[in-house]
């Protein structure tokens, strides 16, 4: 039988927390915790539009939650963990399939530099009505 | 019968698998925020949606990326626990609880799509008013 070094449920935060990080290991990180978010917000999702099947009143009543600032901030910040996971995803297509682990610590950077962007890019025009106000 | 639930099979199809639905999600992705996004209405009103909704092919195109986003979480979710030593009753539990929410959820979304009505109005006049 082989020895296996014996699992320490202990110190699991803190080993983990020490161990050298370079862009990949950052990169799996995050895929997770987008992912675990993403699969919540999907359930959330299909709540949150089931009211659909009540009519246009209802509906409407319902939707008019989420259109304050504050969730239309909490929606900005969900767009920027479908970028990360989107780009990071391509990213992870690439590695597997297109000899990308040559260049795979220049994709994560690529990813980021588009991704503040299309961040940007989409606050613009998520929030196009309230900054047109401000300038008026 | 198997001593670890989770060493059937390879799983070299659902790695295969997860990548292809990833690639489409990513695809019908950018579509989905151009129609949500593109005014404050087209994706927070009743009417927007019902417009929407007389096309069968909006339908099929949602009924799609519900199906598969479903699927492209829940495993990789599963992935995640896979990553993990699991007990042959922890691996069933967490498998039945996923495949259990998936389908309620997946369903659930499934008859809110299908419940949208037809209506006789031509899409163009509901898109103006």
């Amino acid at each position: 039988m082989s020895e296996f070094k014996k699992f320490d449920q202990r110190n699991w935060v803190k080993t983990n927390l020490n161990y050298k990080k370079d862009p990949g290991s950052w990169a799996w990180i995050l895929h997770r915790i987008t992912g675990i978010a993403l699969i919540g917000y999907l359930f959330m999702h299909i709540f949150s539009l089931s009211p659909l099947s009540q009519g246009r009143a209802a509906f409407n009543e319902f939707m008019s939650h989420y259109t304050t600032p504050f969730f239309m901030a909490l929606e900005w910040i969900l767009f920027a963990f479908v970028l990360f996971h989107s780009l990071n995803g391509v990213r992870i297509v690439l590695v597997d399939w297109a000899d990308g682990a040559k260049y795979h610590k220049a994709l994560y950077r690529y990813s980021i530099v588009i991704g503040l962007v299309m961040f940007f890019a989409m606050g613009y025009v998520m929030f196009s009505h309230e900054i047109h106000q401000l300038f008026k | 019968m198997y001593k670890h639930q989770n060493s059937q099979g390879s799983g070299s199809f659902s790695w295969v698998f997860q990548r292809v639905t990833g690639l489409i999600l990513v695809v019908v992705m950018v579509g989905h925020y151009i129609l949500m996004h593109y005014t404050p209405e087209s994706g927070h009103t009743y009417d927007a949606v019902l417009a929407r909704m007389q096309s069968n092919w909006y339908r099929v195109l949602d009924l799609t990326f519900l199906v598969l986003g479903m699927y492209h979480g829940l495993n990789g979710v599963w992935g995640i626990f896979r990553d993990y030593k699991l007990k042959p009753w922890q691996t069933i539990t967490i498998m039945s609880l996923l495949i259990v929410l998936g389908l309620a959820f997946t369903l659930w979304g499934v008859k809110t799509i299908l419940d949208i009505p037809y209506v006789q109005t031509s899409t163009s006049e509901l898109l103006v008013n």
